[in-house]
């Protein structure tokens, strides 16, 4: 870990405990503890459209962090992380509306439901690596969906369905400086689950997996088991993202889960950092922000002197959408080990400030 | 000397209006980059035009619009997205110009709860019952449209279908067929045209699915081919309407098309050049580009907010975009006499009139009437036919003039105001 690097010198440990320890310093936990205090009071008083997209970077994260421990951890590749993430909502809706589940009870299980649908489509894991296992893959992502447009009993069919507001005890979390809480309640419960999960022995195990399968196998880690497992985990966060969306815009329809949202879940992990748990988050924030910072720049564009003299007009809703995709390419090229990596250096630049050579 | 008058008059305006005036804000979701776009870009700048007209001349009663207008990508959730976006603070818009059917469905039990008037550029029927009175659809009182619904547009072309079977004097039963996306805006019909259809004495033949975006269709032509369609209902908008168009041409299928009120227009006749032709649609307003209607005079004026040339060629959807927004500022403006901006008032004031249509719209908006339990805004069809007689390359200004693509007047069906054709 990079982290060690800011220990002071002479710094070393005598047990394993000490070395896989969450907050190698004081200081790095008082942080994320503050961190943490300000973001509690952050609905007293940022705006509301900054809230929304908070709450979107926090539910886009919860599901995003399943897909960094399916390839950024384990090494597997899906594209149908969207159709879990779906599943996940419309899993929440169901039981909230059908079984009169409280939303409170209805969004852990849609994870746990979630979870047995990605056991299922893991199971091509077993015997498919590499591209072979991204198709089958893809072949979650229409099955599900296709299931999502016929399933009148399940989804509303094509005309999608509706999602009670996250309430407890008749108190209910209908706006967004209340839903907020939710989320982040949410956000830190998976991480730290997480990030658990990656310093216990299954943890590691699945880190073998990535590394080198056949050690890994002689080291007796069953292959099969430990992959099927990562689609399995990967799915039991999509779902309890996706019940977090749905009872945040409380409604569900079959057209937010293509295979568009899919790839967005690649870009977030990519871009923030495969195998790295903050990383996760840094790049759901990078994927959620830089269509809105778009938006403002061809807003500024609109109307100015640039407009008029490429005759722009409505042509630039889709230059936002082709910068978009300019700069997550720019970003790849220049970054490619994620903002974990970057993170990481501009802590060390400052650690050994002014003598960083 | 034009930016010293420019500034002194920004000056004045600024010192005549009090400090922080008071603006009404309105959403408008539109869809410029999604499925529908093809036609969602001109109803959108007819809605966009004439809000800013109306603004210019003074705004409702002397108070402006603050207009947002969002292409939203025909994507549901975020058009829910931004719906919350625009409730949700301290200035909560006072109306909302919407679009499609997927959207403005699930929205309807927001506007309804938040009591929020809702023009939609979606005529589903499934949104016409204010007081869900008529059992087939949920109670939508804060949902406006204008235009026959969806299902009544079909029943008008079916009843046109049915006469022009027997002016053709062609044996046994005609074959009538649904086609269209699985998807609420060409599924809201369904029910409705093919019920009609049946009392009408076609036989109906299991509906046609083909997607909303363009594609390759001869699969379902050939499959209308063979089942022996004589008429077929396209509930697509233009671009996947046009490929099926043209796969129809490709396979020789002989039926007659009817389209959706979205289906055809002019520029979806010129990109499907001759297959086009023959094709029949309902058009909402009573004139079109090139009419001599007096409130074409008024269209001309509101379409150089945005064409200052005035060279662009407006299609029909154009037009009904404009009476769209021009029908709900008349209410806003009712509502600002009679007591104030709030929902339920301006949604009373679009019960004020029978046969309404806004000032100096004569002969371009048809004569529309909302009241408290029936919101279907008009019952007539006015069924055009697109005629395509030669090779459609060049402006379509010059194609319309020339009379290449012709959209001519077939029939004017009045449908009786049935309480059991309400709300499906």
């Amino acid at each position: 870990m990079a982290t060690q690097s800011l220990n002071p010198a002479g710094d070393f440990r005598t047990t394993y405990a000490a070395d896989t320890t969450i907050f190698p310093t004081a200081g790095s936990r008082y942080a994320v503890l503050a961190g943490l205090a300000i973001l509690c009071l952050a609905p007293l008083w940022l705006e509301r459209y900054w809230l929304s997209l908070l709450i979107q970077i926090g539910y886009f994260g919860v599901a995003a962090l399943g897909l960094n421990i399916l390839v950024g951890f384990t090494g597997q590749i899906s594209i149908g992380h969207a159709a879990f993430f779906g599943f996940g909502a419309f899993a929440s809706a169901w039981l909230s509306n059908n079984l009169g589940l409280p939303v409170f009870f209805a969004v852990p299980l849609a994870g746990v439901v979630t979870t047995a649908v990605g056991l299922v489509f893991g199971l091509p894991a077993a015997r498919l690596k590499g591209l072979y296992l991204a198709i089958a893959t893809l072949a979650a992502q229409y099955i599900l969906q296709d299931f999502f447009a016929r399933a009148n009993w399940f989804t509303g069919g094509v005309a999608g369905t509706a999602a009670e507001p996250f309430s407890i005890l008749g108190f209910a979390f209908d706006t967004d400086q209340r839903y907020f809480y939710v989320v982040l309640a949410y956000v830190v419960a998976t991480y730290v689950l997480a990030t658990n999960l990656m310093r216990s022995r299954d943890g590691r195990a699945l880190v073998a997996v990535r590394d080198h399968y056949l050690s890994a196998e002689m080291m007796g880690i069953n292959l099969t088991r430990y992959r099927t497992l990562s689609f399995g985990l990967s799915a039991f966060f999509a779902g309890i993202g996706g019940a977090l969306y749905a009872h945040y815009l409380q409604f569900v329809s079959v057209e937010g889960f293509g295979i568009l949202l899919s790839i967005q879940f690649l870009g977030m992990i990519i871009i923030g950092g495969l195998g790295s748990i903050m990383g996760t988050l840094m790049g759901t924030a990078f994927m959620v922000l830089i269509p809105e910072a778009m938006g403002w720049l061809t807003d500024a564009v609109r109307g100015s002197g640039l407009d008029r003299a490429l005759s722009l007009k409505d042509n630039l809703s889709f230059l936002r959408e082709m910068a978009i995709g300019l700069v997550i390419v720019l970003f790849l090229m220049f970054e490619p080990d994620g903002l974990a990596h970057r993170w990481r250096q501009v802590k060390a630049y400052w650690k050994l400030y002014p003598f960083s050579h | 000397m034009i930016r010293t008058a420019t500034l002194t008059s920004a000056l004045a305006l600024a010192l005549a209006l009090p400090a922080g005036a008071a603006e009404i804000p309105i959403g408008h979701l539109a869809d410029q980059s999604g499925a529908t776009s093809d036609v969602g870009v001109p109803y959108a700048q007819g809605v966009a035009d004439a809000l800013a007209w109306v603004n210019r001349k003074g705004g409702v009663k002397g108070e402006r619009m603050a207009v947002e207008s969002v292409d939203y990508g025909y994507q549901v959730p975020r058009a829910v997205a931004l719906y919350k976006k625009w409730t949700g603070g301290r200035d909560k818009v006072a109306a909302i110009q919407g679009w499609g059917t997927a959207d403005t469905e699930a929205l309807s039990a927001f506007v309804t709860k938040d009591e929020i008037p809702y023009v939609s550029g979606s005529y589903a029927a499934q949104v016409s019952d204010p007081t869900g009175a008529s059992g087939k659809a949920k109670a939508a009182p804060y949902n406006f449209f204008y235009g026959p619904t969806y299902s009544d547009a079909l029943r008008g072309m079916l009843i046109w279908a049915a006469e022009d079977w027997k002016a053709k004097g062609r044996p046994g039963k005609p074959k009538f067929v649904h086609m269209g996306g699985n998807h609420p805006y060409p599924n809201s019909p369904k029910e409705a045209g093919e019920a009609m259809a049946r009392e009408l004495g076609f036989d109906v033949l299991p509906a046609i699915v083909f997607a909303l975006a363009p594609g390759d269709y001869t699969s379902q032509c050939l499959t209308a081919k063979n089942a022996g369609a004589n008429y077929a209902y396209l509930g697509n908008t233009g671009g996947s309407n046009i490929s099926l168009l043209k796969s129809c041409k490709a396979v020789g299928t002989d039926i007659q098309f009817m389209g959706n009120v979205w289906g055809m227009d002019e520029n979806a006749a010129k990109a499907a050049g001759e297959a086009a032709n023959g094709v029949v649609f309902p058009v909402r307003t009573a004139a079109v580009t090139g009419g001599t209607a007096p409130g074409l005079t008024t269209a001309a004026e509101i379409s150089k907010e945005s064409d200052a040339a005035g060279t662009v060629y407006r299609p029909v959807h154009y037009y009904a975009g404009i009476c769209a927004a021009l029908y709900m500022t008349e209410a806003l403006a009712w509502a600002k006499d009679n007591g104030g901006l709030a929902g339920p008032t301006v949604r009373k004031g679009f019960y004020q009139k029978k046969g309404w249509v806004p000032a100096r719209m004569e002969g371009v908006c048809v004569p529309s009437t909302w009241t408290e339990s029936d919101h279907r805004g008009m019952m007539e069809v006015h069924i055009y036919r697109a005629k395509v007689s030669g090779p459609t390359d060049g402006a379509l200004a010059d194609l319309m003039k020339a009379g290449t693509i012709k959209l001519e007047p077939v029939k004017t069906v009045e449908l009786p105001r049935k309480p059991e054709w309400q709300g499906w």
